[in-house]
């Protein structure tokens, strides 16, 4: 009898199954039950032209019944593919690339992949080649020549075809402004392309001395990205106090600079700090240099010489790794050994402290108590049985 | 322990050495068989200048006030060839009486330090009890850690280093015997852990009592 209504419950369980439906949604208006498909469609029933069809086949779109409905698809297009041919979506259609734009696609040389073919060789898709950055730029000539060549410059950075980025010139024009204000020497910066060439009518040379000659300056002429062609003009009253190998000396640091760097601003930037360097050290050597001293200056290297504390206050924020600070390496040498001696005199202290205690000999403390017992006598004695040490402390012999 | 005349090793209750024959009458027929009265430092040789005195006896007054069973004394003399050094510490320790030591301070307890100035020696005669706590080694540690001083004539700092020296030992001696058990502490005094002579340990074990109570000395005999 237990048994029973557990046999009803095994039996009742496929009739469940058997009406079990799915639960699906109903409309609150039964007329817009007819106007929209459940279970995923995206259009209204209305602008499905083949919605018979489509309800019937759903995934299959036939051109016969697009034909046949003359309504205007809204959706849109396929990519590569124009809107008025494109076949009308059905309610499950596919709305990625159409089957005709393959052919589009496969035109693109990017997409070709490597083919067989029938004699046994291979086709090798053309490799992509980049187009170059630059564009290449028109010669020195009229106009833009005279931007550069007819008249003295206004400011440090001259670069009428903004070669460079403008953030970067803005930097290196700040850098050379700050440099004129700190040093005697100043430096304009001219920056032309790569294969641009100064006219042959102009000589770089005499128009320096045309534009600087009652103040001293350089001229860098920068090709862009090629440091190698850079030049260096000097006035010839600076030219003429020191000996060529200064300014050989000067040229090569700056183009080792340049050559650090990939891009035609870091390296305008790098090359303009080390010269603005070099002339710091050359405005030095020209103070100290007379008649006497000229074989050490050809001696000495202006690169090898040591920094001073009274540089300019400019080049240690802007290139601070340049200068070698003295007084910091001699302060932390200083305080190395201080701390080092200090170390050994603490470890010192406290082992003289450590020996000292184990060694000491005064007897300090509470008074110590021995517990008493009594001893059998021996020899006869009434308190001393001859427990005796003894030692000789003559210098010759021993115990 | 040794024989003082022979220095051969006697057993622990022994009248007389095996050897020599030599016992505490042999002493008395030598040096007196009367009592004498010594200083805490006799100096007998008079070779101890007044500074010299006056730092020994602070140092014996600071290991009085630590040890205050123990008898800390001193004997500097210039004894005759014939005469022992081992001979006259175990002679003084049994007739001498020091001016000064209480009743607490017998001279069982007693550490006497003689000096022999003719023969550059020195030596520690130990009472039964502190026999019992300085051992032979000990003993000779202290010596030879004066005999810098010894050697330089600095017989007052040498005597005051001995002294030191073994009041460590004392100080260490204590605190190790205060950690011990009641049978630790039998086998420690009987010798039976730390046998200083190759000699079996004595049938007769040592009798521990509370702080003195009566002057006689008896022996118990331990039956086995």
């Amino acid at each position: 009898m237990k048994r029973f209504p557990a046999l009803l419950l095994l039996a009742s369980l496929p009739f469940g199954a058997v009406f079990a439906r799915v639960d699906m949604p109903a409309w609150d208006n039964a007329g817009e039950s007819a106007e929209y498909y459940l279970g995923g469609g995206l259009w209204p029933k209305s602008l499905i032209p083949d919605a018979a069809v489509a309800a019937a086949q759903p995934g299959e779109s036939t051109g016969t019944a697009a034909a046949a409905v003359d309504l205007e698809f809204i959706g849109p297009p396929a990519p590569g593919v124009v809107a008025a041919s494109a076949p009308s979506p059905g309610p499950t259609q596919f709305y990625g690339p159409a089957a005709g734009t393959e052919e589009l696609a496969g035109g693109d040389p990017s997409l070709q992949r490597v083919r067989e073919n029938p004699d046994g060789t291979f086709t090798v898709p053309e490799e992509i080649v980049e187009e170059e950055a630059y564009e290449p730029l028109p010669p020195l000539e009229g106009e833009l020549a005279d931007l550069y060549f007819a008249h003295a410059p206004v400011e440090f950075l001259i670069d009428p075809q903004r070669l460079l980025t403008e953030q970067k010139s803005n930097d290196i024009m700040r850098f050379l402004e700050f440099h004129a204000d700190e040093s005697k020497i100043r430096i304009y910066v001219m920056a032309i392309g790569e294969n641009q060439k100064v006219p042959a009518d102009v000589d770089i040379e005499a128009l320096h001395q045309k534009w600087f000659s009652d103040s001293p300056a350089v001229l860098m002429l920068y090709y862009r990205e090629q440091p190698q062609q850079t030049q260096l003009v000097f006035n010839d009253s600076i030219r003429d106090s020191l000996p060529k190998s200064v300014f050989d000396r000067i040229l090569q640091n700056c183009l080792r600079e340049g050559a650090v760097a990939d891009l035609a601003p870091d390296q305008v930037e790098k090359m303009a700090i080390e010269l603005s360097i070099q002339l710091y050290w050359l405005s030095r050597l020209m103070e100290t240099e007379n008649k006497e001293d000229s074989p050490l200056v050809t001696a000495s290297s202006v690169h090898e010489m040591m920094a001073s504390p009274d540089a300019p206050e400019l080049l240690r924020e802007y290139a601070p790794g340049i200068f070698i600070d003295e007084s910091g390496k001699m302060l932390s040498v200083i305080l190395t050994v201080v701390f080092v001696l200090g170390g050994l005199c603490v470890v010192g202290c406290a082992a003289w402290i450590v020996m000292w205690w184990r060694g000491r000999e005064n007897v300090s403390g509470e008074p110590l108590l021995f517990p008493e017992f009594r001893i059998t006598r021996r020899l006869g004695g009434e308190f001393c049985g001859g427990g005796f040490v003894s030692m000789s402390f003559e210098l010759n012999e021993g115990t | 322990m040794k024989c003082p005349r022979c220095l051969r090793p006697v057993d622990h209750e022994a009248a007389s050495c095996y050897s020599c024959g030599y016992s505490e009458a042999d002493a008395a027929a030598v040096f007196g068989a009367n009592h004498v009265l010594l200083n805490r430092v006799h100096d007998a040789a008079h070779c101890l200048r007044k500074q010299e005195r006056d730092n020994l006896a602070e140092t014996l007054d600071q290991l009085e006030l630590k040890f205050p069973q123990m008898l800390f004394c001193a004997y500097l003399g210039a004894l005759p060839a014939n005469l022992g050094l081992s001979e006259l510490g175990f002679w003084l320790l049994n007739h001498g009486q020091v001016k000064g030591a209480e009743y607490a301070r017998p001279n069982e307890n007693g550490i006497l330090v003689v000096m022999d100035l003719n023969r550059k020696q020195i030596g520690i005669s130990l009472g039964y009890f502190a026999e019992t706590l300085v051992s032979e080694e000990d003993g000779y540690r202290a010596l030879n850690a004066a005999r810098p001083n010894l050697v330089n004539s600095e017989y007052g700092e040498a005597i005051e280093r001995i002294f030191l020296k073994l009041g460590k030992v004392l100080d260490r001696q204590g605190r190790k015997l205060k950690k011990l058990t009641r049978e630790q502490l039998y086998a420690t005094l009987s010798g039976a852990t730390n046998p200083i002579l190759d000699l079996p340990p004595h049938l007769t074990r040592p009798q521990i009592s509370p702080p003195r109570a009566e002057p006689e000395r008896e022996t118990i005999r331990m039956s086995a």
